[in-house]
């Protein structure tokens, strides 16, 4: 029996995500029926709270949710690319570690958590972040060239230096309070979405997809080893700078947003390929959707199953991700 | 070797004042329950005592004679006096250090020391007696309890008297609908709430307001989303200054500055670790909290 065309996956992720958006926007503190989300859509009222909840909080959330696990699964996708390594994850490059003891230095050592004007937690995170990465490059490449296996273990021992400062920080400074804020943050949340955040994640992710799909026959090539694809005549070194800086920009904006998300950024490539083949020509734009939809459903969960908050996100991610990744484990090896 | 006339008369009378502050008839133990319904032997009158927590700590300086108060945790903060002790670290917990006081018996709250913590201090030897508070009436009573376990009740009677006669001068019953709704938070990124089943609430009741967040919610500190604090519209919030919360909460969040809290800037803080501390300074949160609500 033949697999179905890709298109048409990517046709049934696209219906998920519209079915998962539209019980998302009834899921909240306001009860409100389908009949008022249309009027509200087609006329918006600012001053009825359960309007502007509806508007400005939970559409808001929605996207960033689809945004991050899109952004992180793409991320993933690239990043098992390019060190040719199933195990890789979006976070391989430190990129978590470091925005969490950025988070965790701004919350408990900066005191107000205001300077000159500006929120810290989000810039400390996504600075916290960038210097982890920034930091696990330099150490995987030499003249110019990328080592994956050094890019790989320079991201677990950045990571795991990042991760001990950020604990160490926090069992000096940390009050009862402070460290429920911290550890609320390492889990993940889609809390703080607005509009106006959505902006940045959103262009990276649409200027990612629109260049990796113009390399995408040069990522099959990759997938082939890295003396092969030379010897097809790949420009090997140029495409692992390129691939390196589009999951560090999909990567450190979604976790400044939302703190780091686990699971999605390593299940959601392997799904993908299981379900559209490991190197089929829609895999990229059918690995974000599927990403998307993923961290919908996973939000949705959370807020069904434990209202008002919800389950912290990066715990649902795994209780949903991991299931499935081990039956796609055993049909696969 | 040959005692001294003196020596003799000075041991003798030195004997009857020990037995006229512990009568001979006394147990050498007493197998009491804590708060948790835990079965716990502690000396009848335990003279080197530690508090892990420092809600316990001010309870025990409350009530306890505080020479006997021998350690305190990196936490304690007051009275300014405890600041002279010697510190036990509380969280982890520095067993070590805390057997080499040697403590007659260790006394804690609910949540703060792990009951494993307890069970280890129990087979060295260390008995733990815990409390815990839900209610203004459980601070007293708790007063009691150690006042009772130290053998100290007059002081205990004379300062739950004291802060009852306090409460009652406080005393006043505004219909439901005139309290206002009051929100407190314990942090605002992400917002957690004192919940219902927190001493928070009863606090607040005393003090004229109720508690914004009525939902029985699981967690004693729930954490709140947006939306829910928009459909909660509490008349008043506490939690900060509000210039401090309208450069970060109000900032990060603008749609909650349609809050009646905001609107009408009742966004107050209050004296750091008062509210969270269930001690004797109870009522001085109360009347905290009625002052506020009074601006």
């Amino acid at each position: 029996m033949s697999s179905p065309h890709p298109l048409r996956w990517l046709l049934a992720f696209g219906l998920l995500t519209l079915g998962l958006l539209g019980l998302g926007l009834r899921v909240g503190s306001y009860e409100v029926s389908y009949a008022f989300i249309f009027d509200t859509l087609a006329h918006y009222h600012p001053a009825d709270p359960a309007q502007l909840a509806l508007v400005e909080l939970r559409l808001p959330r929605l996207l960033l949710a689809w945004l991050a696990g899109a952004s992180l699964a793409l991320s993933g996708y690239l990043l098992q690319t390019l060190v040719n390594n199933p195990l890789a994850d979006p976070y391989l490059l430190g990129t978590a570690s470091g925005a969490s003891l950025g988070a965790i230095v701004a919350y408990l050592l900066v005191p107000g958590l205001v300077v000159a004007g500006l929120y810290l937690p989000p810039l400390a995170a996504l600075a916290g972040g960038l210097g982890a990465t920034v930091l696990v490059v330099a150490i995987g490449t030499r003249q110019g060239r990328v080592r994956p296996a050094v890019l790989l273990l320079g991201g677990v021992a950045v990571g795991a230096l990042a991760a001990a400062a950020g604990s160490l920080i926090t069992f000096l400074k940390a009050d009862q309070d402070s460290l429920r804020t911290v550890v609320f943050w390492a889990f993940g949340s889609f809390e703080r979405a607005s509009w106006a955040g959505l902006g940045w994640p959103a262009a990276v992710l649409v200027g990612s997809l629109g260049l990796l799909f113009c390399l995408q026959k040069d990522l099959n090539l990759l997938l082939l080893g890295e003396e092969r694809a030379q010897a097809l005549g790949l420009a090997v070194v140029r495409l692992r700078w390129v691939l390196l800086a589009v999951a560090v920009a999909l990567t450190s904006g979604v976790v400044a947003l939302c703190g780091p998300i686990g699971f999605v950024g390593l299940v959601v490539p392997h799904l993908t390929r299981g379900l559209l083949g490991a190197a089929g020509r829609l895999n990229l734009v059918a690995c974000a959707a599927l990403g998307g939809a993923f961290l919908l459903a996973a939000d949705l969960l959370a807020r069904l199953l434990y209202p008002p908050a919800g389950l912290p996100i990066g715990l649902v991610t795994a209780l949903l991700g991991v299931p499935f990744f081990v039956s796609l484990l055993r049909k696969k090896f | 070797m040959r005692l001294s006339p003196f020596l003799l008369i000075g041991c003798v009378l030195l004997g009857a004042c020990q037995a006229h502050d512990q009568p001979a008839a006394a147990p050498a133990t007493v197998q009491v329950r804590d708060d948790l319904g835990r079965s716990v032997t502690l000396p009848a009158y335990p003279r080197r005592l530690v508090s892990l927590a420092p809600s316990m700590t001010e309870m025990l300086y409350a009530v306890a004679d505080t020479s006997t108060i021998i350690a305190r945790t990196q936490a304690d903060d007051y009275p300014a006096a405890v600041l002279r002790k010697p510190v036990v670290n509380s969280y982890p917990l520095d067993i070590e250090r805390l057997v080499t006081l040697h403590p007659d018996a260790v006394f804690t709250v609910e949540g703060l020391t792990p009951p494993d913590a307890a069970e280890r201090l129990r087979q060295l030897g260390i008995p733990v007696y815990y409390q815990k508070y839900r209610r203004v009436g459980d601070v007293l009573r708790g007063l009691i309890t150690l006042g009772r376990l130290l053998g100290r009740d007059a002081q205990a009677r004379r300062l739950t008297d004291s802060l009852q006669r306090q409460l009652h001068a406080l005393a006043t019953c505004p219909a439901p609908g005139a309290r206002p709704t009051v929100l407190a938070l314990a942090a605002a990124d992400p917002m957690y709430a004192y919940g219902q089943n927190t001493l928070f609430t009863d606090e607040i009741w005393l003090a004229g307001g109720q508690n914004a967040l009525r939902d029985s919610l699981p967690q004693p500190y729930p954490a709140l989303t947006r939306e829910y604090v928009l459909k909660l519209n509490p008349e008043v919030i506490i939690g900060g200054r509000f210039g401090k919360l309208d450069s970060t909460l109000f900032r990060q969040n603008p749609e909650l500055r349609r809050l009646r809290a905001y609107q009408k800037r009742r966004v107050y803080a209050t004296t750091p670790n008062l509210l969270q501390r269930p001690s004797p300074r109870v009522v001085e949160a109360v009347q905290e909290l009625r002052a506020l609500l009074a601006r």
